[in-house]
């Protein structure tokens, strides 16, 4: 019992040591974006100062998928604060938290937070638009309407292509 | 050296545990992007875990319904195991599909060596079938494994990680909260490095073959 006690602690001691070290190369991500002219991608949507890019979701193998964009925002802050589709009834914002070596997601019941000329992304492990009850199956090359209501901006349509993981692109961090 | 703490330390020690987590970010953030050219403990891209992981010695239940010693079938085998559940939206897919990516992109000699194994937190929902039809979107060589609650709850004691609980999100829908990351056990049936997420295909493409070829031999 001792012995396996003490394993737990020192994976755990590790992990939160692997959480903090990402961290800080992710924060290091993040600042080079602006200057990043190599892979652009192309904005689907605006409403108001907010641009959509990047948005996809996750091919499905029950009823149970998740959706992922980037809220590009050139004006003062602004919130999501709720995500409709035409595939589910039930679409939450999720948040991943990360205690010890746990990770569990969250509703984010007051929406997700775009910061004033920032930027906010959904992506796996982090933010997700979560779709329960999804009506049909999924696949590669379908599409899927998104509505997204901001606080501030209003209301935006746009259209998701379905895919089985994040692009490449997307995992690139030695641009 | 002896290190004793009393009365008005606090703030010393809060500048050592600073500068500590600041090195080991350092030394994890080489780890991560493999800059280091040593020829030695920088070649894993995956976490180090402090202190090695033993794989549990139990049997669950397969996918095809069959009893699975997971000890006697991970022999000769590099063994990524992964804590999960079906109805997971965003980290279990994501982990599933990086290495199946992965696998496919790698050598025969490296991928006939690597046993993926999903064990269910949610053995409710994730009966053999499920398990069956939901891997096999990824890769039909993964293995599924489930069993009663008791048996999955003291396997992910045994394996050292928290036990998972659930979260009610309405509907009729839960979440289950899990360890999130991937735990590679080498050919010794010990586990040196783990895969949290945000790890993915660029760590699997370099440590796989690490894993299989020259195991893991600490600095
Ligand atoms: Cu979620």
């Amino acid at each position: 019992m001792n012995a396996r006690f003490l394993r737990r602690g020192a994976l755990f001691g590790a992990l939160a040591l692997v959480a903090f070290g990402l961290a800080i190369v992710a924060a290091a991500c993040n600042g080079d974006d602006d200057d990043d002219t190599g892979t652009t991608p192309i904005p689907v949507a605006t409403v108001g100062k907010l641009t959509i890019l990047d948005p996809w979701v996750r091919t499905t193998t029950n009823d149970v998928t998740a959706a992922y964009f980037t809220v590009k925002n050139s004006g003062p802050a602004d919130t999501l604060v709720s995500v409709k589709t035409s595939i589910s009834p039930m679409a939450q914002i999720h948040e991943m938290v990360t205690s010890g070596a746990t990770s569990s997601m969250q509703e984010m019941p007051n929406g997700l937070d775009v910061p004033a000329n920032g930027e906010v992304t959904l992506k796996p492990g982090g933010y997700h638009v979560m779709v329960m009850n999804v009506k049909s199956a999924l696949k590669e090359g379908d599409s899927v309407d998104l509505e997204l209501t901001f606080k501030n901006a209003g209301t935006v349509k746009l259209t998701a292509h379905v895919q089985k993981g994040e692009a490449m692109s997307g995992m690139d961090m030695g641009k | 050296m002896k290190f004793t703490v009393r009365g008005a330390v606090p703030i010393a020690l809060l500048g050592l545990v600073a500068v500590a987590v600041v090195a080991g970010a350092i030394a994890l953030g080489m780890a991560v992007f493999g800059g280091s050219d040593d020829g030695g403990k920088a070649e894993y891209m995956g976490a180090v875990t402090s202190r090695p992981v033993e794989m549990p010695d139990a049997t669950l239940t397969d996918q095809d319904g069959k009893p699975f010693n997971l000890k006697q079938e991970s022999e000769g085998y590099v063994t990524l195991l992964y804590v999960g559940y079906t109805h997971c939206p965003d980290i279990c897919p994501t982990h599933l599909y990086n290495i199946s990516e992965s696998l496919k992109k790698l050598p025969k000699d490296v991928s006939s060596k690597v046993k993926v194994v999903f064990v269910t937190a949610d053995p409710e929902r994730d009966t053999p079938e499920v398990l069956k039809d939901y891997l096999k979107t990824f890769d039909p060589n993964f293995i599924g494994l489930t069993g009663t609650r008791e048996q999955t709850d003291t396997f992910q004691e045994d394996l050292g990680v928290s036990v998972a609980t659930r979260t009610d999100l309405g509907g009729g829908n839960y979440a289950v909260n899990h360890a999130a990351y991937v735990i590679a056990f080498t050919k010794d049936e010990v586990a040196y490095t783990v895969y949290p997420a945000g790890m993915g295909i660029p760590e699997w493409l370099n440590d796989l073959p690490l894993l299989v070829k020259k195991g893991f031999k600490p600095a």
